[in-house]
């Protein structure tokens, strides 16, 4: 068992060796891989931050229910006390045309005399508050309050981060392509990087089978050259995605300062880095036994 | 220890390179095989040691038909024979510990054993001082002898050596020619190929090739004038 770890210790010594003394070219490999992992990572960044938003803005969602213009008095008790016995409402809060032509007219400095309204065209209005954020409750909750008679229209405000989600699922499903897209070119440039090592290192592996080498034992240090390829590239993302982090976060300050709005990305959680790191190294094992064992089997030199 | 029976190689382009070849090779001995170029000399190492596969025939080593190897059981059966080749074969980004270590690598042997080994063989071909140092800067003879070390350092049954002295002056090739006499004293089994008999001052067979086929197969006590 000793003997076994120590020939892996050695398979990967020897692939450390490789890298560093090509270090350049390794480098570049890093490099490729931890550009190409950028790209889905960071949209998968942007994206997990929108839905951030997208969810704390639900807790926000109301439905706003305008009256009819004719509606008496007591009809607009007998909503209140409807909505108040209704467990999927919270709280509600009535606004009445008035209340809501007066502060129409404030927010816009209207005048009615300038602007030829005669009459306040606003109806009065509850606004609603849920204990539900369920899509079938609320769709279910419409339905009844439609059915009360007074009732004009309702309105679900949060209409707009269904489309927002709706938008963000697509854009998860675009990135997953993006990303598998990517893979594979990234298989196919660590495969042939691999490949091209297998021909530089022709001569060793011939004498290595002459001598008795299973494939296995051949395709170890380039397995393991490919292993620390995808750390490196896994790295690269990570910090990549870390510096463009705060930069943008400096300029977000910046622009918060002076427009008075605030959008920070947050990091990816440890657990996401780490699965960038381990997709990378997987990655790179990956292209790196294929090509390794398509190579040296083109070596083989039992004929 | 090695029977070929009725053994045939034909390479592509009805090119044939052995024909009906029959011999035994018994334990420890010394085995030259002769004849000029082309002759199949090498076909004939290479059969042994499943390089190649024979067309028709039987070639049995210790009860195994190699004939009839899986192509997963070939490196197994290569780790019992002890490979020399005229080119060497060295690794020449490796320095002469890491090219000799790489048998006992393959082999699953490890640690505090390999060192031992590496510098016992490196000390029976007189290249111990020179273990760090880096086979480029090695003499022709030096690095034959390197190549010797490193087949002989998973201690085989069965030298196989491919022309050895073929690119070395009169000098080294007797010097080389020694090494493996002293391998064969203490029983094993030393297969050489060569274009010319040397003198040897021990018992030894020589299998003549000509075209192919197996014109002499005999055993000689040659001793030295």
């Amino acid at each position: 068992m000793f003997n076994y770890f120590h020939n892996h210790f050695q398979a990967f010594n020897r692939a450390l060796v490789r890298i560093f003394s090509n270090f350049g070219s390794s480098l570049m490999m890093f490099i490729v891989i931890g550009v190409t992992l950028f790209l889905p990572s960071s949209g998968l960044l942007i994206v997990e931050n929108i839905s951030q938003i997208s969810n704390n803005i639900v807790y926000d969602a109301e439905l706003s229910l305008f009256l009819k213009k004719d509606i008496k008095q007591d009809q607009i008790d007998f909503i209140q006390s409807a909505l108040n016995k209704t467990l999927a409402i919270k709280k509600t809060h009535f606004e009445s045309k008035l209340t809501a032509w007066d502060k129409l007219q404030n927010k816009l400095n209207l005048n009615p005399l300038n602007t030829g309204i005669s009459e306040n065209p606003l109806p009065d209005a509850f606004f609603i508050s849920l204990n539900t954020f369920n899509e079938r409750e609320i769709n279910n909750l419409i339905d009844n309050l439609k059915t009360i008679d007074g009732v004009e229209n309702i309105f679900f405000d949060a209409g707009w981060i269904k489309k927002l989600r709706s938008i963000l699922y697509l854009l998860k499903i675009g990135l997953a392509f993006l990303g598998i897209i990517l893979i594979i070119v990234l298989i196919v440039v660590i495969g042939n990087t691999i490949r091209l090592q297998t021909l530089t290192h022709k001569d060793e592996i011939e004498v290595s089978k002459l001598i008795g080498a299973t494939n296995s034992f051949i395709q170890r240090p380039f397995m393991y050259t490919g292993l620390m390829y995808g750390l490196g590239g896994g790295l690269i993302t990570i910090c990549t995605l870390k510096l463009t982090i705060e930069i943008f976060n400096k300029a977000a300050f910046n622009l918060e300062v002076m427009l008075g709005g605030t959008f920070i990305l947050k990091n990816l959680i440890w657990q996401q880095n780490l699965s960038i790191i381990i997709i990378a190294i997987l990655i790179g094992c990956f292209a790196s036994f294929f090509a390794a064992q398509q190579s040296i089997k083109k070596l083989e030199i039992f004929k | 220890m090695i029977n070929f029976e009725k053994v045939f190689k034909r390479y592509p382009g009805n090119m044939d390179a052995l024909q009906n070849i029959n011999l035994e090779i018994l334990p420890a001995e010394l085995v030259f095989v002769t004849g000029p170029s082309g002759a199949g000399k090498s076909t004939l190492l290479k059969l042994i040691s499943s390089v190649e596969k024979p067309t028709s025939g039987t070639i049995v080593f210790e009860n195994m038909n190699l004939s009839q190897l899986k192509t997963k059981d070939i490196p197994y059966l290569r780790r019992k024979f002890g490979m020399i080749f005229q080119d060497h074969k060295l690794l020449y980004d490796r320095n002469c510990f890491e090219n000799v270590s790489l048998p006992l690598a393959i082999n699953n042997i490890g640690g505090l054993d390999i060192n031992r080994r590496v510098r016992a063989a490196l000390d029976k071909v007189g290249l111990l001082n020179k273990e760090k140092i880096m086979p480029i800067s090695l003499s022709g003879g030096e690095q034959q002898r390197l190549a010797i070390a490193r087949a002989i350092v998973s201690r085989p049954s069965i030298l196989i050596a491919d022309e050895p002295t073929g690119n070395l002056d009169k000098e080294y090739a007797d010097e080389i020619m020694n090494i493996f006499y002293s391998f064969q004293q203490v029983g094993v089994t030393v297969i050489i190929s060569t274009h010319e008999l040397p003198i040897t001052p021990i018992k030894h067979k020589k299998i003549h090739l000509i075209g192919g086929e197996l014109k002499d197969q005999t055993n000689y006590v040659q001793l030295l004038s």
